[in-house]
């Protein structure tokens, strides 16, 4: 049996000023697992997984990481486990060159020369951005600069990836790539936690989907068992994708599983014809 | 969204007689505080200037943001007292007080540190006073009336806007790049973080200025305002004892010049120089370790 390689205990969080923006949370997180958490604007999404690499760090409870309590941990340690790309990627490059700002993370673990070469080299590949390397990062079109951006986390080779809403601001191509990139993260065994607004995504994507609503965890399950519970919807204001809606109401009786992609409902609406 | 920052000076929410106050006066009072504290140098005048302020801050009732502010002049001004002490500002010769070991106090350097210390927080008193108390579109609405241009106010009051949105910005840039490995000590790890900062900063300006535009800012004709702000008797007299008051001592001040000048007189007895000196050192050498211990926790 493998260690999870995060487990929150009742773990909280209140913001100095007193705004209690989570609730104490259970939670215990698999490897190789794609979580997908969602939740209407202030919710405490953000503020969960910023626990995760030690952004913040609980004000009740505790947090796990591979098994050990995080506390003592700084960021630049947690770092090596956990990679958190940011929403915005102007807020993460600085450097000159792509290149530089890939040898940035792994040179700061204190890899040799040698290795920090090879996880760039890694990175490159996994992302596609040969062509990039001697772009300056500023120079960029967006879905390109949080490509970059993703690829910095990955270069530093954590198990854990955090994404702060990955296809926002994305056209459908750029959050068709960033879908591709989950799957292959998920190929090759890491753990993926996902903010995401884009239910769509989640849907697509996610093993597990964990709803938040006011500071507090109200659901958690597999996206087919979370947006097929209307109680959860409702209360969260969310919407599942459309053409999960779409099936419910063509047949709101059914007892087959409920689609989440367009795929999945063709494939419904073929077998019944059949 | 709500969120906690560190801002450094801002307006204060009271019903204080200051917060009623109309901003002219204040601004008066914080000008002539200025004038009067950088026309003398003797301790006590300028001692007296600055419990008056520390009074006018109390009874408005922001004592608390203030002593925020004043924090950050804390370290500075320890170190003025120990320097200026063991190197006055001053001609040769000097007058020694006492020496430990290679350091010997001077006459001067007490006289020079203490009035550079109280014309500080003199000067600067009235000043933060105004800006507590004050709700800043009160204070560009004021100016308005007198004839300083729209643009003007408008260039400050943005650019004070910035100061509390690039920290928030810093901040969040500094965690990126920490949770990719960077160790978050000292001043050298904050230049990374500059780029972002500063490309974002320019960014949300050019923004900024588009959306000013789009917004007719640069039309022609009086601009009006949704805040109103009155003057009554109460707001002149008080106006009127600012100008009185500042003429009046700067006046005295200057043809009492060379009786006023104590760079040489013992004014405080030799042990109470030595102790000034050995706390504020003491303090700023704590003061200091405490600052990097914290940095170094990070
Ligand atoms: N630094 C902070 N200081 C104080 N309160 C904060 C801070 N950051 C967030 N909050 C508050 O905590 C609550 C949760 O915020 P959080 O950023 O976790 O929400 P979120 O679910 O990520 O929302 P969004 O979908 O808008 O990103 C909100 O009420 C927010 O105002
Ligand atoms: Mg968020």
């Amino acid at each position: 049996m493998t260690t999870p390689p995060i487990v929150c205990d009742a773990l909280g969080h209140e913001y100095a000023g007193g705004v209690l923006a989570l609730k104490p949370t259970t939670l215990t997180i698999q490897p190789g697992e794609v979580l997908g958490v969602v939740g209407q604007n202030g919710s405490g999404k953000t503020t969960l997984v910023k626990h995760f690499n030690g952004l913040l760090r609980p004000t009740s409870g505790r947090l796990l990481i591979n098994g050990e309590d995080a506390r003592p941990r700084p960021v630049h340690d947690l770092a090596r486990h956990v990679g958190y790309v940011f929403q915005n990627p102007n807020h993460q490059l600085f450097a000159t060159t792509v290149e530089a700002e890939l040898r940035f993370g792994p040179t700061n673990l204190g890899l040799t020369p040698e290795t920090v070469a090879e996880r760039v080299q890694q990175a490159t590949s996994f992302f596609g951005i040969e062509k990039l390397l001697t772009s300056h990062p500023y120079r960029l079109a967006f879905p390109l600069r949080k490509l970059v951006a993703m690829a910095s986390v990955y270069a530093m080779g954590p198990d854990v990836f955090v994404l702060d809403e990955p296809t926002t601001g994305q056209d459908h191509a750029g959050s068709n790539m960033v879908r591709k990139l989950i799957e292959r993260l998920r190929e090759q065994g890491k753990t993926v936690v996902i903010v995401s607004h884009d239910m769509a995504l989640i849907a697509e994507v996610a093993d597990r989907v964990l709803a938040l609503w006011a500071a507090e965890v109200i659901a958690s399950g597999s996206p087919r068992a979370i947006f097929a519970e209307d109680r959860v919807m409702q209360r969260t204001k969310l919407y599942p994708p459309q053409i999960t809606q779409f099936a419910r109401r063509w047949a709101p009786a059914s007892t087959r599983p409920l689609p989440l992609t367009v795929a999945e409902a063709a494939a419904a609406v073929l077998g019944e014809e059949r | 969204m709500a969120q906690h920052l560190p801002i450094p000076v801002v307006f204060v929410p009271r019903n204080s007689f200051f917060h009623r106050l109309h901003p002219v006066p204040k601004l008066i009072w914080a000008v002539g505080a200025i004038v009067m504290a950088f026309a003398t140098r003797n301790p006590l005048v300028l001692l007296v200037l600055f419990v008056l302020g520390i009074l006018f801050i109390a009874g408005a009732g922001v004592m608390r943001a203030y002593g925020r502010v004043m924090l950050v002049l804390f370290p500075i001004s320890l170190s003025l007292i120990v320097f200026q002490a063991l190197a006055p500002a001053f001609p040769q010769p000097w007058t020694p007080i006492a020496g430990f070991g290679p350091f010997t106090i001077y006459q001067e350097g007490i006289y020079s540190g203490l009035s550079l210390l109280l014309r500080t927080f003199a000067g600067s008193n009235f000043a933060v006073l105004l800006v507590l108390t004050t709700h800043p579109a009160d204070l560009f609405t004021a100016l308005q009336k007198f004839g300083v241009p729209h643009e003007l106010n408008f260039m400050v009051s943005a650019s004070l806007q910035l100061i509390p949105i690039v920290q928030r910005e810093f901040q969040i840039v500094l965690s990126a790049q920490r949770s990719r490995g960077m160790r978050a000590t000292g001043f050298g790890a904050a230049i990374p973080s500059m780029v972002p900062v500063f490309a974002g900063t320019i960014e949300r300006v050019q923004q900024l200025a588009m959306s000013l535009e789009s917004r007719a800012f640069g039309s022609k004709g009086a601009k009006t305002s949704l805040r109103e702000v009155r003057a009554s008797a109460k707001d002149v007299i008080f106006g009127l004892i600012g100008i009185v008051v500042t003429v009046a001592v700067t006046v005295l001040v200057l043809q009492y010049q060379a009786q006023l000048d104590w760079s040489k007189t013992p004014f405080m007895p030799d042990w109470v120089s030595v102790a000034l000196v050995a706390v504020a050192a003491l303090t700023f050498i704590a003061f200091t370790i405490a600052l990097w211990w914290r940095a170094s926790r990070e």
